[in-house]
């Protein structure tokens, strides 16, 4: 009963103040902690682009693995992790009435865990004893404090996770038989896989650390980076599904549409949630020990992933011509005209969706082994993973900022930020078409990835290389422009634009919409069917690299 | 009728000889991937058979039973290590299992799961726990190859697919068992 009043009172509060203030503040800390973690990790990237057009020469304190290290961990995993779950708890708290005292508990211990993670992990970085890149897998063998970080920030991931399950469940309990609203399903899910995620890394950064201490002489290879892989897939693709969080609920809404089939966006969200992590293979298709009918099937199941992306993309086109329409939109592309392309809230979203058409045709030609062979740990792969990361996601993230961060600081986005946001958008996309451009057609012509600038003797094949690192650097350089605007955007809005009141922008489901089933709620089967699939999709290769396995590797330190 | 062609064009996807012998290369494949899928496929096509001939259905399996007996009979049938060889050596046997597995067991399981009511059905989902035990339990720990055609390996591997599945069973179990959908319906 207690808890039914409370909400009631919740929701009132929320109706007057526009959002609970104790919540706004896990949401503000939590963002305002992403957008550092971005600013240190843009400088970090610059130095990377800087010295691989051979235009800055690294200090040996800080040499580019360090670097390489840092900027990837901070980017793919704190900036990312840390602007979701901001993002994903103001969502809850707004949707279903406020966070209970108990869910405010867990994300405070959760957010205390993250942050003595990320240090322990730092430091050792910094004492250059742990350049093994945050893909972490051995035999590469840092100091055991940087696993043992790792395993505090899984831990905060994953209290983060229990503390959405039990939001959702107690809305549920008070609110029998209804569907959870649209953007607490996107969390839901969103938090369901990665706490499945986290746990194949957890079993292999705890293999890690008696090997990195020396209690255990060898690791096996292929079961860690397995492992590895079911993780770091997913959780991109986590970070993708956050994103099409906002392109589903908050585009139409900044458009003046209504949302897209409520039944159709469940179904999405169920199909990445239960194919997901298998996918982590497509990461190891020139690895060696899996057979060839496996890696087959693999790539099904990659592309089976393919399919509710792709249905995104459609459903995505359809709302915005739609409302285009709907406002008087003409002609068969005349429409794109109604589009509100001054404001950056909705620009920097569009962008973020277009330029997941090229990064999905380059992941295809990835998923492909003939393909893969060809550009396999050159700058290819960097430059796609800048599409996918640097775009898909991080604009959809710079996007949500201008009205999140005005939202949960009881301000409101002035006419200045957001131009500046629309000049800030523009520079990012021009800074990454350089950059990533770049570096996918010099990883075509061979350049690797993860190599500090070398011209290898001067061999005339490395020295034809440099005019695309030269446009790297440039892409570079407009990229930590745009980070700086970035930052200082969010900044002003957090502590210094005018008070005032802002939506939280969720749009409604269409007039005549057909109700949707209620098996969409039914997550413990969703759970069971996706569990049943990971088993089947590890049970091969893993038992293979385990009973078939070599002697095991040690540690090296190769820096 | 979508369901129905969808049921179709799978078997004749899967019965393709490229499709067919890639599959059938792996062990835990073709028991644990090509097999499902044909009892799918007949899962799909039995709506069809349900509309047209809803007395037959009515009049043989008006409990269930009868039918998740034959589903029950035609499973443990093909989780046989012998059936497996049989079926990769003679023409007949491959043909017998792409007709069986989705008229004979994918068919009654759509008829009869309805039927069954929920302990009907939970006490179903408990004997294949109980058989994909045992039977990862022999394949993980026999000592000697099975099958002509493939490895102890693939034995094995086998085995565990068959114990991680008998596994998520058992979450099945424990999720209906202490999660109470009243609390949330
Ligand atoms: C100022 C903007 C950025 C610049 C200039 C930049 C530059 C670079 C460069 C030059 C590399 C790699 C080089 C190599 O393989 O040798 C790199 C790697 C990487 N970047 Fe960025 N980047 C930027 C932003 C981002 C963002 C926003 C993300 C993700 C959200 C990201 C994620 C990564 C990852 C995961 C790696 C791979 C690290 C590794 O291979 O271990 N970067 N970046
Ligand atoms: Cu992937």
């Amino acid at each position: 009963m207690e808890t039914a009043i409370n909400q009631t009172f919740n929701t009132k509060v929320n109706n007057l103040l526009g959002v609970n203030k104790e919540d706004a503040k896990i949401s503000k800390t939590y963002l305002f902690v992403s957008f550092v973690i971005l600013l240190i990790g843009g400088f970090l990237g610059l130095a990377q682009g800087l010295n691989r057009a051979g235009l800055l020469e690294l200090p040996s304190w800080l040499n580019y693995y360090q670097i390489l290290t840092m900027h990837g961990v901070f980017m793919l995993l704190a900036f990312t992790t840390f602007f979701t779950f901001g993002y994903l708890y103001a969502g809850l708290s707004h949707e279903l009435g406020g966070l209970l005292p108990k869910v405010r508990k867990i994300v405070w211990t959760a957010f205390a865990a993250k942050i003595i993670g990320a240090v322990l992990v730092v430091i050792p970085i910094l004492m250059n004893e742990a350049s093994v890149m945050y893909t972490f897998y051995p035999p590469l063998k840092a100091h055991p404090m940087f696993y043992i970080g790792l395993v505090f920030f899984a831990v905060g991931m994953w209290l983060c996770n229990i503390g959405g399950f039990i939001q959702v469940a107690n809305w549920r309990k008070n609110n029998k038989g209804k569907h959870v609203p649209i953007f607490s399903y996107f969390a839901t899910g969103i938090n369901i896989l990665m706490f499945f995620a986290l746990i194949p890394v957890a079993i292999e950064v705890l293999t890690l650390i008696p090997w990195s201490i020396g209690w255990t002489k060898t690791v096996n290879v292929m079961v860690s980076r397995t492992l590895f892989w079911a993780f770091g897939h997913t959780l991109v693709n986590i970070w993708y599904l956050t994103a099409t969080s906002a392109w589903y609920v908050i585009a139409p809404k900044l458009i003046g549409g209504k949302r897209w089939s409520d039944t159709l966006t469940r179904v999405v969200i169920i199909a990445l949630v239960i194919m997901n992590i298998t996918g982590g293979f497509h990461h190891q298709i020139i690895d060696p020990g899996i057979s060839l009918p496996v890696k087959m099937m693999h790539v099904f199941m990659s592309l089976a992933i393919g399919f509710p992306s792709l249905m995104t993309a459609f459903a995505m086109f359809a709302v915005f011509e739609k409302t285009a329409r709907k406002q008087g939109g003409k002609g068969l592309i005349g429409w794109y005209k109604k589009m509100p392309w001054g404001d950056v809230r909705f620009l920097a979203l569009f962008i973020s969706m277009a330029s997941f058409i090229p990064a999905g045709a380059g992941g295809i030609a990835q998923t492909t082994n003939q393909l893969d062979t060809v550009v396999h740990n050159t700058m290819w792969i960097v430059g796609h993973f800048h599409l996918t990361l640097g775009v898909t996601v991080a604009l959809a993230f710079f996007g949500i900022s201008y009205w999140l961060v005005p939202y949960i600081s009881g301000r409101v986005l002035t006419p200045k930020i957001n131009k500046l946001g629309v000049i800030q958008t523009w520079i990012w996309t021009i800074g990454m078409i350089f950059m990533s451009g770049s570096m996918h057609t010099v990883g075509l012509f061979g350049s690797p990835r993860r190599t500090s600038y070398t011209t290898y003797g001067d061999h005339a094949t490395a020295l034809s290389w440099d005019p695309y690192m030269m446009a790297l650097a440039i892409g570079g350089t407009l990229l930590i422009i745009g980070v700086i605007l970035q930052v200082y955007a969010v900044i002003n809005m957090m502590f210094f634009a005018p008070k005032g009141e802002t939506e939280f922008p969720i749009a409604d489901v269409e007039e005549n919409a057909s109700p949707t089933p209620y098996w969409t709620e039914r997550w413990g089967i969703w759970i069971i069917v996706m569990l049943i699939v990971v088993a089947m999709a590890y049970v091969i290769p893993l038992s293979e690299f385990i009973l078939n396995g070599p002697p095991g590797s040690p540690g090296f330190k190769t820096w | 009728m979508t369901q129905l062609l969808v049921g179709l064009f799978m078997i004749i996807f899967l019965a393709l000889p490229p499709v067919a012998k890639i599959m059938e290369s792996v062990m835990i494949i073709h028991m644990h991937m090509q097999m499902p899928m044909l009892i799918i496929a007949g899962f799909l096509i039995a709506k069809f058979f349900q509309e047209r001939y809803p007395g037959f259905f009515e009049k043989w399996n008006r409990n269930g039973l009868p039918g998740i007996m034959l589903f029950i009979i035609i499973v443990s049938f093909w989780t046989l290590p012998r059936t497996m060889d049989e079926a990769l050596n003679e023409a007949g046997m491959e043909i017998f299992k792409f007709i069986s597995l989705p008229l004979l067991a994918g068919i009654p399981l759509r008829d009869s799961w309805k039927r069954l009511g929920k302990i009907g059905r939970n006490v179903v989902i408990i004997l294949f726990t109980i058989l994909f035990f045992v039977m990862g339990w022999l394949y993980v720990d026999a000592p000697v190859q099975l099958c002509n055609n493939y490895l102890v390996i693939d034995q094995i591997i086998l085995g565990w697919g068959f114990l991680t599945t008998a596994i998520c069973f058992v979450i099945y179990l424990g999720y209906i068992l202490f999660v109470d959908p009243s609390k949330y319906e």
